[in-house]
């Protein structure tokens, strides 16, 4: 594969606070957050020549909208050569950037404006998102016939692991109390108040062994990027956040097919995101894991390579991933804290890294941040992919 | 209206024209998984090419209906609609003796009994005239 380390960058962000927002359509999210994005990048609307949208859960109606277009014309884009949404459910922050490089790279586009909104807060009801998450995603043949869905996804990826690591439940707990503590951190994270592992011990039984206070929950939301070329990009902003490497394996389309539940793609995709970028799992000063549960945090930390295989549930348990914490992970309060907007889960988690690396993080920068990495997945986990960002090209 | 009224209908397979004769085969309480003719391996779920050598030459042969589980969960609450009135069931997933894997309910168990790698055998679960579901209860 051709090695295209620093050729990319994001070089803006903008993002609504995650909330329930019964009045507001979804399209104010995705104009103010691409507002922001284009102000944040210190150009001119006009100069943004290529839209990657990617798609809406909530409404299939909305969501074709925005794949026909409906940004460019309400944001007044003129010089717009396509519009084109990208969309992998919660992996699609990472495939619409890795689309939207090899444009830049080619010469295709210059100015890439990448825009996501979801309302599953307020535009569905509580049992409409779970039957929502009891199809999408999940085979119509094999597997929705037998009652799975999203919590029994998660579920049975943690029983496995637990079984053969022997990370215990508090160590799980472990990993939303870290998260927690960053959101109370994030203005635009949903809650903000703090949470012990003894709290979410308590919560209810969702599908054994894995509780509700385990699960992410959905909100409204929206959130934007803007990328160009590495040259351009130190024209345009001081401290830009270069795409250094890239990497992912897609492992399964039904859950059950997946050979193992307990690893997935990540080793593989960890693999080629830090051999493209030139560094190694050492050299990363933050790690903006995919969060949907806890579960997924653990696996996806270890299997990149941030620590050994079954020490990731200890390692959150010690604080290292938490604010002050050597290791400092999902630093945005992830889908388990700031909350889960559909494919916006990982955009979050994309932005964040951005955040960090561009130096505007708040009271949650990360001192002296050169290198982040990013991971993100769709559907049942099954196309891990990881993205590595820098502040400077190694 | 009682709930179980308004509760929807639970959900049928949406079958893969290739896979019908697995469902027509579990219709008559039979577990058949397809096989490859060309490379000799078993396949599940069933596909119109075989996954490992792109033949076209699959076969069906009878399954031992033996297997194990490789990892379980009881769903206690938040199923969905149609599976409200089932809580608690258990969802899991079979790794079948011939080498192959399959998501499935178990049944005729103690919840509180269940183990990863705990042996399992085929049960048949009648859902409607067209379709029945393979399930697995603990070997006993
Ligand atoms: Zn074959």
């Amino acid at each position: 594969m051709a090695n295209n380390r620093g050729k990319s960058a994001i070089i803006g962000i903008g993002e609504v606070p995650t909330g329930r927002h019964s009045d507001q359509g979804a399209i104010s999210f995705a104009l103010e957050s691409a507002l922001m994005a284009i102000s944040d990048a210190g150009i001119d609307k006009s100069e943004i020549d290529f839209v990657i949208p990617t798609g809406s859960l909530f409404s299939s109606q909305f969501s074709n909208e925005l794949a026909t277009c409906r940004l460019v014309e309400e944001l007044g884009l003129k010089n717009v050569t396509s519009n084109c949404e990208v969309f992998s459910g919660g992996s699609s922050s990472t495939n619409a950037l890795r689309v939207a490089s090899a444009l830049i790279e080619t010469g295709r586009a210059r100015s890439i404006l990448f825009v996501h909104t979801d309302k599953l807060g307020t535009g569905v009801s509580a049992q409409g998102g779970i039957d929502l998450f009891s199809t999408a995603g999940i085979s119509m043949e094999w597997e929705v016939p037998y009652g799975q869905h999203y919590s029994t996804v998660a579920a049975l990826a943690t029983q496995r692991y637990q079984y053969e690591t022997g990370t215990t439940d508090e160590q799980l707990s472990a990993v939303c109390v870290s998260n927690r503590k960053w959101a109370e951190l994030n203005p635009n994270a949903f809650f903000r108040t703090p949470l012990t592992i003894e709290e979410v011990m308590n919560s209810k039984m969702l599908s054994t062994p894995l509780r509700a206070k385990q699960s992410n929950m959905l909100f409204d939301g929206g959130a934007a990027y803007v990328v160009t070329s590495g040259a351009r990009a130190r024209d345009l902003v001081e401290r830009p956040a270069y795409v250094l490497g890239e990497g992912g394996l897609v492992t399964h389309f039904a859950y059950h097919q997946e050979p193992d539940l307990t690893r997935f793609g990540w080793a593989q995709a960890g693999r080629q995101a830090f051999e493209e970028a030139g560094i190694t799992p050492g050299d990363i000063d933050v790690a903006e894991i995919y969060d949907s549960y806890p579960i997924y945090q653990l696996i996806a930390f270890e299997e990149i390579g941030l620590c050994a295989r079954g020490e990731a549930g200890a390692l959150h348990m010690s604080g290292a991933t938490a604010p002050g914490g050597t290791m400092p992970t999902t630093t945005d309060g992830g889908m388990l804290s700031k909350g889960h907007i559909g494919a916006g889960g990982s955009v979050s988690l994309l932005v964040e890294a951005v955040r960090q690396v561009m130096g505007k993080a708040g009271e949650r920068q990360v001192p002296d941040c050169r290198f982040a990495v990013e991971t993100a997945v769709g559907g049942t986990y099954m196309d891990a992919q990881v993205t590595v960002l820098g502040a400077e090209i190694p | 209206m009682t709930p179980n009224d308004v509760r929807p209908a639970k959900p049928v397979p949406v079958v893969a024209p290739w896979a019908r004769p697995f469902w027509d085969a579990a219709r008559e309480g039979r577990l058949i998984l397809q096989h490859c003719e060309d490379c000799d391996r078993v396949i599940h779920y069933p596909r119109m090419v075989c996954p490992h050598c792109s033949s076209t030459k699959l076969d069906w042969r009878a399954a031992s209906g033996r297997g194990t589980i490789y990892s379980f969960t009881v769903v206690q609450s938040n199923a969905p609609s149609a599976f409200a009135g089932d809580v608690p069931y258990v969802v899991a997933v079979i790794r079948l003796a011939e080498g192959v894997q399959m998501l499935s309910n178990i049944v005729e168990c103690d919840h509180d009994e269940l183990f990863c790698d705990q042996e399992v055998e085929v049960v048949f679960e009648h859902l409607d005239e067209e379709f029945t579901l393979p399930k697995f209860r603990p070997v006993r």
